[in-house]
């Protein structure tokens, strides 16, 4: 199929690398300006096949030279769409690198290209020869593209004029991204590399919550499951909405299920109480709840210092990780602080009382307005005394539930649904199952209080019927 | 395409092997991968090189910058052109330098990403020869995978012997897909040479090669002389020859 051209073309040419010593042209890259576009028109508009160059071509540029590159591609088709531009343009990476001789690395804004001297010597001398065979390989790969047309410039004040155009493109389609939500997709994906040392988390990636690590957002997921489906990385088939406000998904249980040993078989993606997602060891942030307050306090990795409640990161993370569902603590990534669902189904913005100032002030742009002022950090608040006063002071939400405690604590025991206990607070037995390794499992708890205040009025101890 | 680690407790002269192998080896024409994975050795300055960036730092820019970067990023992408643009070109051979090792947080995701990355690097030169610390960070970590040789460099010292004892029991532990392990013995003297072939044998270890003590290797040292510039007359460097047959490199 490649005999028109004056090199090979094929997958296997993948990841060959151009050194310096046998480069014969660097095109765009780190020490030059370059971009590529892929841009959706209407079909009428443009002419298929079609190349056009603007600036110098290959025949013209200097042996060992480093010159401007920008590549634009037009697209038309009954079922092509602005939204599918991304896609079809992280192709081209793809399709230049089957073309034998040329090395292209990165994206966007930053790709950066070379050209073998071998490749030169066979008679490759002109743009046209790669972008006929990048339109082609579209075409062949991405049937759905009736029409497609390049132009290459390497002009570097045309150059210019076009990113600053582009810049705009890439910006209007970040705005979408960040636009995703779970329900515009029907899959979301799952992670297994922290079962090494959590053999039942299992971390589901969505649009509206990163992983835990805080590495993995629902587009790596993506991207890494199409490399390679049976990777660490994989698909989940979403299923039926169960729970549209905790977040729960036919498809995420049976995975749950699954991948846990039978561990567990109910995962509520955004929910702090009911059938939380598990926390590897890996994650950002763990959260906390403090029945004193009825409220959520949040701590990273990078905070020395001790939370509220006491205890500090190092400790309560202990206590999390392990890969269970661990009614009272959740471990999440920054970014999930950025999600329009934030745990939702407790509150979102409203239940969180207290955290790091650097991790307040890193998240602060994404804090309701009403709330910002509210949430606590370790400036204002050390310890549940303080904490108290802060949000009376600041009438923070939570703050009216307060009056209604007793009620509400025995309503949750008749129901046996979950509040969380904290570590000096006073177990429920049923609850102390669920609290992981700290206390130890088996028989008999260890309690070990160092450098503690404790003022107890009352202790009732009796046989739960 | 072949993978040689070398590595040894510190002070034992795994770099300057490390440093007068590649020297060697660039004469032949073939195309080779320096990797420098010990954060505290000096692969650069034994060869008469310097490299301002790290792979680490490259590692951190991503975990600095995941939440900026436009959502769609592909990492492994950018990532990968990031490592290409600190990889040092030089004529003959290529030099990259790991840095420091991984902070607090979690490196699962991005050391899958470079797993990638590193693969196929890899597979563009005839021979990668990278100098490890006696740990063997990166290839416990499965970063660099598929070593065919593993080189212990070792003085006479005992602790040395032990390292090496150490670093075979490790190799086994890892489980690593190593293909042979060598001993190299440096700071040969004419009066513990014999000694020392009979501890290898006696610990098992296929001796690869003994390099004499060179008073050459020690005044490049102090006057801060790159060790590729040492004369090829060089009883060090001649010994050199013997142990790249014996590598069957």
């Amino acid at each position: 199929m490649a005999d028109e051209f004056p090199f090979e073309i094929s997958p296997m040419f993948e990841g060959e690398r151009v050194r310096k010593d046998d480069m014969y042209v660097e095109l765009a890259g780190p020490k030059s300006k370059g971009f590529e576009l892929v841009s959706a028109v209407d079909i009428d508009e443009m002419e298929d096949g079609k190349f056009t160059l603007i600036g110098p071509d290959i025949s013209d540029m200097e042996e060992g030279g480093r010159y401007p590159l920008a590549m634009i591609y037009r697209i038309a088709g009954e079922l092509v769409e602005p939204d599918l531009e991304a896609i079809v343009e992280r192709r081209n990476h793809d399709f230049q690198n089957y073309i034998q001789g040329v090395m292209h690395l990165n994206q966007r804004y930053d790709v950066w290209l070379r050209i073998n001297k071998d490749s030169i010597a066979k008679g490759l001398n002109s743009f046209e020869d790669i972008a006929k065979a990048t339109m082609m390989l579209f075409r062949n790969e991405l049937p759905f593209i009736e029409k497609i047309d390049a132009t290459y410039i390497t002009d570097i004040e045309k150059v210019e004029d076009e990113l600053a155009k582009a810049m705009e493109r890439y910006a209007a389609r970040d705005e979408r991204t960040r636009n995703l939500h779970d329900e515009d997709v029907d899959t979301f994906y799952g992670c297994s590399l922290c079962q090494s040392f959590a053999p039942t988390s299992v971390c589901v990636i969505t649009p509206d919550r990163i992983a835990l690590c805080g590495a993995i957002n629902w587009f790596d997921g993506r991207a890494a499951a199409k490399v390679d489906p049976e990777g660490p990385q994989f698909p989940i088939e979403k299923g039926e909405l169960l729970d549209e406000i905790g977040g729960e998904y036919s498809g995420v249980n049976e995975v749950a299920q699954k991948l846990s040993g039978d561990e567990y078989n109910r995962i509520k993606i955004h929910s702090f109480f009911e059938f939380p997602h598990t926390s590897c060891g890996c994650f950002e942030v763990v959260g906390f709840y403090m029945p004193e307050v009825d409220g959520i306090g949040w701590v990273d990795r990078d905070y020395t210092g001790m939370a509220p409640n006491g205890l500090a990161f190092s400790t309560m993370a202990g206590q999390t990780g392990g890969g269970k569902q661990v009614i009272g603590f959740l471990g999440v990534g920054i970014n999930y602080f950025r999600s329009p669902k934030f745990i939702q189904a407790d509150g979102g913005w409203n239940r969180v009382v207290w955290m790091p100032k650097f991790l307040k002030d890193k998240v602060l742009a994404d804090i309701p307005a009403d709330i910002v002022d509210k949430v606590a950090t370790e400036e204002d608040a050390q310890d549940l005394d303080t904490l108290k006063e802060f949000l009376k002071e600041k009438d923070h939400p939570v703050v009216k539930n307060w009056g209604a405690d007793e009620e509400e604590e025995e309503d949750e025991e008749s129901t046996g649904t979950s509040t969380a206990m904290p570590v000096f607070g006073m177990p429920d037995p049923a609850m102390l199952q669920n609290i992981p390794p700290m206390i130890g499992g088996g028989g008999g708890i260890k309690i070990t209080l160092k450098n503690a205040k404790v003022s107890i009025d009352k202790i009732i101890l009796s046989s739960k019927k | 395409m072949k993978v040689v680690a070398i590595t040894g407790k510190g002070g034992t002269g795994k770099t300057a092997v490390a440093a007068m192998l590649i020297r060697w080896l660039v004469n032949r024409d073939a195309t080779i991968l320096a990797i420098d994975a010990d954060p505290d050795s000096n692969l650069p300055e034994a060869l008469g090189d310097v490299v301002e960036e790290t792979l680490a730092d490259q590692r951190e820019f991503l975990l600095q910058e995941r939440d900026n970067l436009p959502p769609d990023t592909d990492k492994e992408r950018l990532l990968e052109s990031r490592i290409y643009s600190i990889l040092a070109e030089r004529h003959g051979y290529d030099l990259l330098v790991m840095g420091r090792p991984e902070g607090s947080g979690c490196y699962c995701f991005t050391n899958n990403l470079l797993r990638n990355i590193m693969d196929r690097i890899i597979k563009n030169y005839d021979l990668v020869i990278i100098d490890t610390a006696a740990g063997l960070e990166h290839l416990s970590r499965g970063i660099i995978r598929d070593v065919d040789e593993l080189v212990v460099v070792t003085d006479g010292s005992r602790r040395g012997l032990q390292t090496a004892e150490r670093i075979r029991d490790l190799e086994k532990e890892l489980d690593l897909k190593i293909r042979h392990m060598f001993v190299i013995f440096n700071k040969v003297t004419p009066q513990n040479r014999e000694r020392l072939n009979k501890y290898a044998q006696e610990l098992g270890l296929e001796v690869a090669g003994m390099v004499p003590f060179d008073e050459d290797i020690a005044r490049f040292d102090l006057d801060g002389k790159a060790l590729s510039e040492l004369p090829a007359t060089s009883t060090a460097v001649i010994e050199m020859e013997n142990i790249i047959m014996k590598l069957g490199i």
